[in-house]
């Protein structure tokens, strides 16, 4: 998919001098008000401390603080945890879901695609308000019922051992029928001749799921779990929302830290510097991903080509859900 | 790039492949056919739930949801009474968010879509120096979540002046990488050159030729960038939250959360419960309602490929 191809003779001649630059102005407007002109502000801010009405430049002291700010860091594991529990969950029922779809076995496929891909509609604040109440023992008798596993204890299922797994289901609510999506549009991309040739020598649908299916859409895989998981550092909607009806740290994950550094104890030089780290941080995450994926693509470049992008560019980021090199809007 | 292809990255070719290959093999197993289907049925219960028990509480009281089978109607419904005490509780500040969300998502959504289009448009077929910075850029900006830039763009835009108005909400929502991006794999395989070459001769300016030639060409891409960035304008919250103090200017994710934060922490009790359950059960039966009509756009949406050149 050589660009050059794409672009015939003629075009190129004429437009290396005089393209038409209205199609990119509002792109470019936008680009610098909302996006490198902030970068750029909060990382001139980053250098700053306001004490009283005026500004101090104190150079990387923030960068200082951040670094020994252990709580921070801590937030930072504790949503990277949150990731990788998240991702499994959804990679082994999205995939599941996804294999069983592409098996000669089921029926009315198109039914059970739409029901899972449902919550993909629903806002996850929407999703987290919702949960909440499906939470709470009050209003959800069957957690009641639950406390007979608990050697008879009342489950608070939104307790501080448990508060990141409930979060982990609402992302899994919302996430694996994305997932599932990805997967199953990748395994129609699978040549039907591999699936009759490996049937011809005698291959059960398990192996050819184990054996064929899988090892085809492995990079799509790959991008999904990364992007997932670059994604999860983002968290921040679902514990916001939780956080009114049960205990929440007000540093839960770095977003959470950053939001109430700003809003509540209204040092914005601060939640300045560590929106930098964080941008910085996943910037890195995603490079190094991207150039791990084109080396192992390469590597395999005879395999089909349909990769499905998983770029989630919907929903509001923070959130549990998956897969976020998207953008809001 | 063939269109056949592009055709297949969108998901339109596929169906008949599949439908070869569940005859190819269709006759095995019922064995393996029930424990399919009740692993899928499972998986299916698990989703619908908690929709099904939004739906079914929409019909209760405060006494009612604390009281009653959760998973099924009660005896006598609340829920007319439910939709007027909504439609009055504040002043009807509700259908306001309402109106509010589908204006800023509408509005955000139809101008980053054309905006992605235009720029995606001018990378994917011109070629011209800084190209190549132009699409590492995209692809750059693509990496950091816009999650991260929260604040950022909230200091610009507070020292902007903007702060409380509608504009603060639907601006940043315009920088959408991901679109561009979109858009730029979506014409290099849709729009074939040849046809505005043709509109070259026939003396089109790059305008004209892109606005008249090249924009019906790609009108399902630009459906489906429009629905993926209606979605996500609709559900953001946490650009709401930062930028909106003025109740009246909320969207409707932004109003439920507030009104269930107040409801928890002013000690104002239950009885507030079936406000949000409704709300929130009104806010998203448009999408749910529509969605099986969407879903094909945007599924073809995110599964195209992820192309790099």
């Amino acid at each position: 998919m050589s660009t050059s191809s794409a672009v015939p003779a003629s075009l190129v001649r004429r437009r290396i001098a005089r393209i038409p630059l209205g199609l990119l102005i509002p792109f470019a407007v936008v680009f610098v008000l909302f996006f490198l002109g902030p970068f750029l502000y909060a990382l001139w801010l980053s250098f700053f401390v306001e004490s009283g009405d005026k500004s101090v430049f104190v150079g990387l002291q923030n960068y200082v603080v951040a670094w020994q700010d252990t709580e921070f860091w801590t937030s930072f594991l504790r949503v990277a945890w949150y990731g990788v529990t998240a991702v499994v969950v959804m990679l082994v029922f999205g995939l599941g879901l996804s294999l069983l779809l592409d098996s000669p076995f089921a029926r009315t496929k198109t039914l059970f695609r739409l029901v899972y891909f449902l919550p993909y509609a629903v806002p996850g604040v929407i999703a987290a308000l919702m949960w909440g109440f499906l939470y709470s023992p009050q209003l959800n008798h069957l957690i009641g019922a639950l406390s007979a596993f608990n050697g008879g204890h009342a489950v608070n299922l939104l307790s501080s051992g448990t508060l990141l797994y409930a979060i982990v289901n609402m992302a899994a609510w919302g996430g694996t029928g994305y997932t599932m999506t990805i997967y199953f549009a990748s395994l129609t991309s699978i040549p039907v001749e591999l699936y009759e040739a490996a049937r011809l020598d005698g291959a059960s649908e398990w192996q050819i799921a184990r054996m064929i299916k899988i090892p085809m859409i492995r990079s799509t895989i790959l991008m999904t779990v990364v992007l997932s998981l670059i994604g999860s550092l983002q968290l921040f909607n679902e514990p916001y929302v939780l956080k009114s009806i049960t205990d929440v740290p007000w540093n839960y994950t770095p977003n959470l830290e950053i939001f109430n550094m700003a809003f509540t104890y209204g040092n914005f030089t601060y939640s300045a510097t560590l929106s930098i780290l964080l941008a910085v941080t996943t910037f890195i995450l995603s490079l190094l991903f991207m150039l791990v994926t084109s080396e192992t693509r390469t590597r395999r470049s005879k395999a089909p080509v349909v990769e499905a992008a998983a770029a989630r560019p919907t929903t509001d980021h923070q959130g549990a859900r998956p897969i976020q090199i998207g953008v809001d809007a | 790039m063939t269109s056949t292809s592009a055709a297949r990255r969108l998901g339109v070719t596929p169906q008949f492949q599949r439908d070869r290959h569940a005859k190819g093999a269709g006759h095995k197993g019922t064995t393996s056919t029930i424990i399919t289907m009740l692993l899928l049925i499972l998986m299916a219960v698990y989703f619908l739930t908690p929709l099904w028990w939004l739906l079914v509480s929409t019909t209760k009281s405060t006494n009612q949801l604390y009281n009653s089978q959760m998973f099924w109607f009660t005896g006598k419904s609340n829920l007319f009474y439910n939709i007027g005490w909504l439609g009055s509780y504040q002043g009807g500040v509700f259908w306001r968010w309402v109106l509010n969300s589908v204006l800023y998502a509408g509005i955000a959504a139809a101008l980053a879509t054309m905006i992605s289009a235009m720029a995606g448009y001018l990378i994917a077929k011109y070629a011209f120096r800084g190209k190549s910075a132009l699409s590492m850029t995209v692809l750059g900006a693509l990496m950091v979540p816009t999650a991260a830039m929260t604040i950022p763009v909230f200091l610009v835009v507070k020292d902007l002046g903007l702060l409380n108005t509608p504009i603060a909400v639907i601006l940043p929502m315009l920088f959408n990488p991901f679109g561009v991006y979109f858009m730029m794999v979506y014409i290099r395989e849709a729009m074939p050159s040849e046809l505005l070459d043709a509109g070259r001769i026939d003396g089109a300016n790059d305008y004209g030729i892109f606005f008249r030639i090249g924009m019906p060409l790609i009108r399902p891409g630009v459906v489906t960038l429009f629905l993926i960035s209606f979605v996500g304008a609709w559900n953001n919250f946490s650009l709401p939250l930062v930028m909106l103090t003025n109740t009246n200017l909320y969207p409707v994710t932004l109003g439920l959360q507030i009104w269930s934060a107040n409801l928890q922490s002013a000690g104002a009790g239950q009885p507030l419960y079936p406000l949000i359950v409704i709300g929130a059960f009104i806010s998203i039966v448009p999408m749910l309602v529509l969605f099986p009509i969407f879903r094909k756009y945007i599924v073809s949406g995110i599964a195209l490929g992820s192309v790099k050149s």
